[in-house]
């Protein structure tokens, strides 16, 4: 009896409080789409073709090399592959009552730093950030407008300077290793798996790709008492016909090792023409070395039995959660080339910036840029989870080598995954202006 | 010693290609007075014309470049009929800055059609080649399409060989037609004196069509030889065409055997800098092989405004 009327007390006294509770929690779940301080790009309109349609739109903006420039073919799987990823951010809901759009706002570059400038001053008055700035060059151009604008960039880049915040005025959301850090950890492995080298050699194109590689690997001989023969700077073969020239001093040279950061068709040729002159040693390629259209070429053989691909992140081989989601995004079918993986992995940072952002109640482009310090960025596995806002750690970050492989979708099978850097070197600046 | 004659080898197939194109542009300017500046598109087109019937539709090679040369000329043709027969009459430099919109034109329709990636003549030779005077390496591992390297010979690949063999006879064949053909004398008296010819009864629109359709046809030649190379050709390999320019500078821009002899001198000079300026002169700096060009058509020039086998202008006053 006493029990009883003591339970029906309990109740009286819970369910006020249970209803208070339900009805808070009800005001809170409201109350974080109608408390979020909405900035330039952000509309409650929903966007064009909307997934959501009861939702707002956040509006990205995309410079990129879709259509005339060198990256083309890379930039417009790039581009695939971020449409790709904010597809499923707003399939699962989108961000804080906000769907994603970075098609209004998609402009080619073709790769010209003027053309950049133009379509950049185009869209910035309409989009909150910019989900893809492809280029060195040309994202630099505009960095002073993107600082005094608080326009915070994904890069489609892997220069050394996008680490540091006084190259890229904290502004740039970079993932993965850099192109200079890349000859470290490539390095770094190949001595690993095929003895260390006595003598190397690098052949690229001077600037923030080639020299940025070059860098590195020659950071990488010094503190390995290994001697760099040669820096070879080279070009397009649209410019110089072919690569004879670097081909005839790696066979002057001889080196153990040769490091390569062209343009795929330059790699290849490279390769097979030292190789079949009687080269023995063998090619470490930068990230954009490798096409799987080689597969279709005479150096394919070259290729397969003395180069080997170092990339940032998983392959399309990879089993990480976010290579499965990419996978999916396809339902079966492949993408042109690996830029297709790279637009999603690089859209990462980004939309953990616009949930930090939109968490603490503001989706402005000054509320996006202070919340990178300290962002926690989760790479699904394609790469290890970061922390924003410092430099990151050197022996965290990590690469992928693969050797090409024509049965292998996309051409190139990993043979090592989440290789780091087992050599410390200077890294606490830009290895190389662009 | 090896080195130099591979060096050679490899030039005289680059001056080969150079020539092939170099010719294009002689036998316009000297049917019409105009420098066509979309020969290069020709040229891209051929590439992907093979590229297309040997590698996607898996047709052999020699099909692949009997097509790729008819439709090169077919399509130099038309575009003679379209955009530059109106132009007829006109000032040459107005025609000349037609074919720039051509080649602008042309550029957009062949990144299209080639894609972004590389795209190779889908030829039977790969990296094979001859070893003269040496002995082949002995491989520890055999690799797929590469040959065992020539130690203490001359390596001579044969797409080398293809390029100096296919522009010898295409070039003697031309040689051949211009001098013994009733169609090569009508060319040959209209570039002489255009309205003594049309006086004669010789149709200026056929030749003028004939001779985009022989440019067309060597350009896409050149093309199918340049798509031989071992990483292939991407859509902006037609910028490469615009090495024939200095070629027939210093060859002379109204001569066929200037452009040949052009051609060569410019293939040997950019293989010849690429081996040796590297230790010879690095101060000079990274590819210095693509000023070498310019730098002997400014020493001809100086010495012979006309070219070495072009004709003097002699203007009375």
């Amino acid at each position: 009896m006493r029990s009883r009327s003591r339970r029906w007390g309990t109740a009286l006294v819970a369910a006020p409080a249970i209803l208070a509770l339900a009805a808070a929690t009800a005001c809170t779940a409201v109350d974080d789409e109608e408390d979020v301080t909405a900035g330039v790009g952000v509309t409650e309109e929903p966007c064009p073709d909307a997934v959501n349609a009861d939702n707002g739109c956040i509006y990205l903006g995309v410079l990129s090399d879709l259509e005339g420039g060198p990256f083309a073919e890379l930039g417009a799987q790039i581009q695939q592959g971020q449409l790709a990823f904010w597809r499923s951010v707003n399939e699962d809901g989108g961000i804080a009552g906000y769907d994603v759009d970075i098609s209004r706002y998609t402009r080619n570059t073709a790769y010209s730093v003027d053309q950049h400038a133009t379509e950049y001053q185009d869209i910035e008055p309409h989009v909150l950030a910019l989900a893809m700035s492809l280029g060195t060059p040309q994202t630099e151009s505009v960095l002073a407008s993107m600082d005094s604008s608080n326009l915070v960039a994904v890069p489609g880049s892997w220069w050394s300077g996008l680490h540091f915040d006084d190259a890229d005025r904290g502004l740039i959301l970079e993932s993965g290793y850099s192109y200079c850090t890349e000859s470290v950890i490539g390095l770094d492995w190949f001595s690993e798996e095929y003895g260390t080298p006595e003598t190397l050699l690098t052949v690229g194109y001077p600037g923030d790709y080639g020299s940025d590689s070059a860098v590195g690997a020659t950071r990488w001989a010094e503190a390995n008492d290994v001697e760099v023969l040669a820096q070879i700077d080279t070009a397009p073969n649209a410019m110089v016909q072919n690569q004879d020239a670097a081909v005839e001093q790696i066979l002057s040279q001889q080196p153990d090792v040769v490091l390569i950061a062209t343009a795929p068709g330059e790699a290849a040729e490279i390769v097979a023409k030292a190789v079949s002159r009687g080269y023995d040693g063998r090619f470490l390629g930068s990230v954009p070395t490798w096409n799987p259209r080689l597969l279709e070429t005479a150096a394919i053989g070259a290729l397969t039995a003395r180069y080997n691909h170092v990339g940032p992140w998983q392959g399309w081989d990879g089993d990480s959660a976010a290579l499965s989601a990419i996978r999916e995004s396809l339902d079966g079918r492949l993408p042109d080339n690996q830029g297709y993986i790279f637009g999603w992995v690089w859209s990462y940072p980004l939309k953990s910036l616009l949930e930090a952002a939109a968490d603490d109640g503001e989706l402005s482009r000054s509320a996006l840029r202070a919340a990178i310090d300290g962002l926690e960025v989760d790479y699904e596995g394609a790469l290890p989870n970061r922390t924003f806002g410092e430099p990151p750690a050197f022996d965290e970050m990590s690469a992928t080598i693969s050797v090409p492989d024509a049965e292998v979708e996309l051409g190139t099978r990993a043979i090592a995954d989440g290789v780091t850097a087992t050599t410390e070197v200077e890294y606490d600046a830009p290895c190389v202006q662009p | 010693m090896i080195e130099l004659l591979d060096t050679i080898v490899r030039g005289t197939g680059l001056g080969a290609l150079y020539a092939l194109i170099a010719i294009g542009f002689v036998i316009i300017f000297r049917a019409t007075g105009v420098l066509n500046f979309a020969q290069p598109i020709f040229m891209i087109f051929g590439t992907y014309m093979s590229y297309l019937v040997a590698v996607q539709w898996g047709l052999p090679f020699p099909v692949a470049v009997v097509i790729a040369v008819c439709a090169g000329a077919l399509v130099a043709m038309a575009c003679e009929r379209v955009a530059l027969r109106p132009m007829v009459g006109r000032p040459p430099f107005s025609a000349a800055l037609v074919t720039v919109g051509l080649f602008a034109a042309g550029l957009v329709v062949t990144t299209k059609l080639i894609g972004h990636g590389v795209i190779t003549s889908g030829d039977p030779w790969g990296l094979s080649n001859f070893c003269l005077g040496g002995e082949r390496r002995e491989m520890a591992v055999a690799i797929t399409g590469v040959p065992a390297a020539c130690d203490g010979g001359v390596s001579i690949a044969h797409t080398d060989l293809a390029k100096i063999i296919a522009a010898t006879l295409a070039i003697a064949a031309l040689g051949w037609w211009l001098t013994r053909s009733r169609y090569g004398l009508a060319m040959r008296a209209t570039a002489s004196d255009p309205e003594v010819a049309m006086a004669q009864g010789i149709s200026a629109g056929k030749v003028f069509a004939l001779s985009w359709g022989i440019a067309g046809a060597f350009a896409a030649l050149a093309g199918v030889l340049l798509g031989t190379a071992p990483g292939g050709v991407a859509a902006l390999g037609a910028l490469i065409a615009l090495k024939a320019i200095p070629a027939i500078i210093v060859g002379g821009l109204d001569s066929v055997k200037g452009a040949v002899v052009g051609g060569l001198i410019v293939g040997l000079s950019e293989a010849l800098t690429k081996t040796y300026q590297p230790g010879i002169a690095p101060w000079l700096g990274s590819n210095f092989d693509i000023v070498m060009p310019y730098l002997i058509m400014l020493v001809v020039l100086m010495i012979r405004p006309q070219g070495l086998f072009g004709t003097k202008e002699v203007q009375r006053v």
